[in-house]
């Protein structure tokens, strides 16, 4: 049975959360929407490298290939930790202002919603698997390890994917939560995709492992333990890549808008333009970098980044579009203003978030870049005690303002 | 609208229930990340020890204990916490999301945490022998605050679960006030004391194989002490902490935990006990083989009957005594604007006011009577009973096999209208729909076969 727009907006009110939100509801979007463009992207280096590096295995008998092989399934190792960190934020978030809709979705597909936590499990233990036995030599059958991992991965996007969407089809729930009338609590099915959108974001992890190819290469060019010959090698496939996973993205975005209702006029949202003249712009940049292919730099990654915020920000609007029939807008959402715990939350970010994870990456960035033991320039040195500071002072806080409270509640 | 509760669709496992799923999930997060956090402070105090005692070799221990935490804590732990907000939501919405409306910003604080986290831990295990060893040092002390921070912030919102402990919260709505809780300190010095006992234990499946026998000792040594200053610690603190229980909490504990819970936590604690005094004695004769298995033993025998203790004792909430686990919210809380959903239960009934019935059980019929009962049973029941005769407190079981439609009804409105018993929630349906679930109920036993029932009915509980 299906419900008419009148009760599905009741229905998307009664289940937002009685307690309000401690914000306004643009601060939630905001931020959701930032992190998110990390996750992504993280989501598609993961893919990209881990897909490069069973290909790359495969030609292992040149060195270039084995040492972009074991190059890459390490940094899709670390990617998937990233993607991972980086999912927990923009989940926070969308369950704060689309609660009704996320809800509803993960409990009509429950056996998937937790089945996509074991399989990640699998699905990246066997990674690890693949990276501790793949180094030089390695015999072939390593590789079904990575086979396996990449395979939960795609999983386990293909799962993401389906929530987000059926998040998106309220009128369509009751069909499936009670089909014919027959109420089915199970949870075992996946009732909705789109096939465009989802293969969208794979195709985007050809285009940003390429401007990832070519950041791996300026990164590592000050290395003496790099030679010119490999790096030239990564830097040229790299821009090889972006052409094709730029082609690729034209084709599944087009798809995705053909699929989307008529009445998003989607072919003409400036941001869908938008969309397509990055992919060209980045299409025109590679062919002239095919040409120079000594010449390293930043530059294509960070035109990735300003593409997946650009496609975070057309990916909420749709979904506006998509609760416009409802009624459902998040500025409605009832605000119950917390000023103490929203300061914790920006004070942290800034002075934790800043400092210490300056210091970690700062770190990491130096250390990488040096061959032997790097020693600590004085700012460094002066960023490493900022860092230990900002700790003790955030402990100190939190129990001062800790016992004040439970004592003045308590006795 | 106001006729509509915001009742979400139901995700009805069979046998182990929901809350199961939920506790498989909750007991191996809990195992990575005190690990993990345990493991922090045991690599800051031990460096601290390497660079001031000029012991290089020490660091040896960490490098490989690091990489350990790297697949077993940061893989299982990370994907875990994320995975404990999904079981919560496919088993219980409404408590998922009453916690992330009220700590929103405490939860964003802890990704920042959780975040730098990760990057640390690549960076502490990476950079050993890379970047000079003070710097090292320091890196490893922010990375193990930084850890426990992770702990100090999501122990309130764990003993929010609980509950508040006092009526401020229910007046003012805040979210400190919610935090800092009646029994928020204990909860914190029980999952620190724990942290380092887990650590230690953990610690040892590593330090047998170290090669150089001195560090090997050392290294033992430091471990079974930190295992045995954990477990004192945690002793002391669990005999503050059950002081802060709210009463359903006690009750539930001294009358329906099942019989072996409590020995078996004993034994554990003592084999603990045991463990960590041999280990100091005897390093040498630590293998890793007994490190594993003492592992195994504190996490199946301890941690899971611990966690799913904690589950049923703060039964029938959910969260903040203010949300039942079957998605209903209990009572008014001012400072929020909630109003309890009881009153328009009694009044019209789930049928009613549920957004998800299928318009075929809008009107129930003789035809459908029996589905209506079904329904109304798994949405009101379902979340902490099985329906069949075996799994988590199963119905035919806890009606011992009555096929008494009468009796049943009278339970329901008996006990259950009223909320008279302190560890099931407040259930005023009203008559129609008390004889749809008695009926429902009734029918679950004929099922079932007529001498498997007498056999249930016989044994009793
Ligand atoms: C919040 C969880 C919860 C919900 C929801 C719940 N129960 Fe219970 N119920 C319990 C607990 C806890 C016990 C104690 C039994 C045990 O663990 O041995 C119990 C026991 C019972 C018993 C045994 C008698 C007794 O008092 O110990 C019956 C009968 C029962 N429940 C019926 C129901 C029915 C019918 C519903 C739905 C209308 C329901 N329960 C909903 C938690 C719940
Ligand atoms: C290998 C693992 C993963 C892959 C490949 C992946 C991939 C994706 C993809 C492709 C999308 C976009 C879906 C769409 O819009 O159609 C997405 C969205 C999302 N992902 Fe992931 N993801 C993974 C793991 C995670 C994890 C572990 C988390 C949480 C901790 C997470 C949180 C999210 C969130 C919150 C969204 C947005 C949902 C929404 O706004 O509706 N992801 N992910």
């Amino acid at each position: 049975m299906e419900l008419d727009s009148h009760s599905i907006a009741t229905t998307l009110q009664v289940l937002r959360d009685p307690a309000g939100i401690p914000s306004h509801p643009i601060v939630f979007q905001v931020l959701m929407i930032a992190t998110w463009v990390f996750h992504i992207l993280f989501v598609n280096i993961a893919l990209g490298t881990a897909g490069l590096s069973l290909y790359a295995f495969a030609k292992r008998q040149t060195p270039h290939w084995e040492r972009l092989s074991i190059g890459m399934t390490k940094a899709a190792k670390v990617s998937v930790s990233m993607l991972i960190v980086l999912g927990v934020a923009p989940l926070l978030f969308t369950q704060v202002i689309y609660d009704p809709q996320w809800y509803s979705s993960n409990i009509l597909s429950g056996a998937w919603a937790i089945g996509f936590i074991f399989t990640l499990i699998l699905g990246y233990s066997s990674w690890f698997t693949f990276y501790f036995k793949n180094h030089q030599g390695a015999s072939g059958t390593v590789v079904w390890w990575g086979i396996i991992g990449l395979a939960f991965f795609l999983l386990d996007g293909f799962i993401m994917h389906a929530l987000s969407y059926q998040a998106l089809l309220p009128d369509q729930w009751m069909s499936w939560y009670a089909p014919n009338g027959k109420v089915d609590m199970s949870g075992t099915h996946i009732h909705a995709w789109q096939a465009g959108r989802f293969l969208f974001f794979i195709a985007m992890s050809v285009t940003v492992l390429g401007a990832f190819l070519k950041a791996y290469v300026n990164y590592y060019r000050v290395r003496e333990d790099y030679e010119a010959d490999y790096l030239t090698f990564v830097n040229r496939l790299g821009t090889k890549i972006i052409l094709v996973g730029v082609v690729a993205q034209i084709v599944t975005f087009t798809w995705w808008l053909a699929d989307l209702p008529a009445s998003f006029h989607a072919f003409s949202s400036p941001l869908a333009l938008a969309i397509f003249a990055i992919l060209i712009l980045l299409c025109g940049v590679s062919l002239r970098q095919q040409k120079v292919p000594h010449v390293t730099s930043y530059q294509a990654l960070a035109v990735t980044v300003v593409m997946a915020a650009v496609i975070a920000t057309f990916r909420e609007l749709l979904r506006m579009q998509y609760m416009l029939p409802y009624g459902y807008d998040i500025e409605t959402y009832k605000v119950m203003e917390d000023i103490p715990s929203t300061a914790l939350f920006f004070l942290t970010f800034i002075g934790v978030g800043g400092l210490v994870g300056g210091f970690f990456l700062t770190a990491i960035y130096k250390a990488g870049r040096t061959q032997g033991v790097y020693e600590a320039s004085p700012t460094v040195n002066k960023l490493a005690n900022s860092a230990i500071g900002i700790m003790i002072v955030w402990v100190g806080i939190f129990f001062m303002v800790g016992i004040f409270t439970w004592v003045s509640n308590t006795l | 609208m106001l006729d509509t509760l915001g009742l979400y669709p139901t995700w009805y496992v069979p046998t182990i229930g929901t809350a199961w799923v939920m506790g498989i999930i909750g007991t191996i997060h809990v195992l990575a990340s005190h690990t993990s956090v345990g493991a922090s402070w045991l690599f800051a105090l031990i460096e601290t020890k390497s660079v001031t005692e000029n012991k290089p070799e020490l660091m040896e221990y960490i490098k490989k204990y690091g990489v350990f935490l790297l697949v077993f804590s940061y893989i299982i732990g990370s994907i875990t916490g994320p995975g404990i907000w999904y079981a919560i939501t496919v088993a219980s919405p409404r408590g998922v999301g009453g916690l992330i409306h009220n700590f929103v910003w405490v939860w964003a604080a802890e990704w920042v945490y959780f975040t730098v986290e990760v990057i640390g831990v690549y960076a502490l295990v990476y950079l050993i022998g890379k970047i000079d060893p003070r710097t090292h040092l320091k890196l490893t002390w922010v990375f193990a605050l930084a850890s426990w921070a992770t702990m100090l912030l999501i122990v309130g919102i764990l003993s929010f679960m609980m509950w508040p402990g006092n009526k401020s919260w229910y007046d003012t709505g805040s979210t400190l006030d919610a935090f800092f809780n009646l029994n928020f300190f204990a909860h914190l010095g029980l999952r620190t004391a724990f942290m380092f006992a887990i650590a230690g234990a953990v610690g040892g499946i590593l330090a047998a194989t170290m090669k150089d026998k001195n560090v090997r000792i050392e290294i033992t040594r430091f471990l079974s002490k930190m295992g045995l200053a954990g477990v004192f610690l945690g002793m002391i603190m669990w005999m503050w902490y059950v002081q802060t229980l709210p009463s359903n909490a006690k009750i539930i504990m001294q009358t329906q935990l099942p019989g072996y819970i409590a020995p078996t936590l004993f034994a554990v604690l003592g084999a603990t006990l045991v463990y960590f005094s041999w280990t100091a004695w005897k390093p040498m004769q630590l293998k890793q083989g007994f490190a594993i298995a003492m592992t195994a033993i504190i996490a199946i025998a301890g941690l899971w009957p611990e966690e799913r203790s904690r589950e049923s004792i703060r039964k029938p909430y959910v969260a903040g005594q203010y949300i039942y686990s079957n998605q209903t919210i209990a009572r008014d809380v001012p400072g929020k604007q909630i109003k309890s959903n009881l009153p328009l239960i009694a009044e019209k009934g789930i049928l009613a006011t549920h957004p998800f019935v299928p318009e075929s059980l809008r009107h129930v019929t003789a035809a459908n009577r029996l589905q209506a009962g079904e329904f109304i049973t798994k949405v009101m029941c379902a979340n902490c009973h099985s329906m069949g005769a075996t799994g988590l407190r199963p119905m035919i079981q806890k009606l011992h096999g009555s096929t008494d439609v009468a009796q049943i009804k009278a339970y329901l409105s008996g006990a259950l209208y009223n909320g008279l018993v302190p560890y099931m929630p407040r259930i005023p349906l009203p008559d129609k729909e008390q004889e749809l679930v008695a009926e429902y109920l009734a029918s679950l036993s004929q099922k079932s076969s007529h001498l498997q029932t007498i056999a249930l009915a016989t044994k009793g509980e």
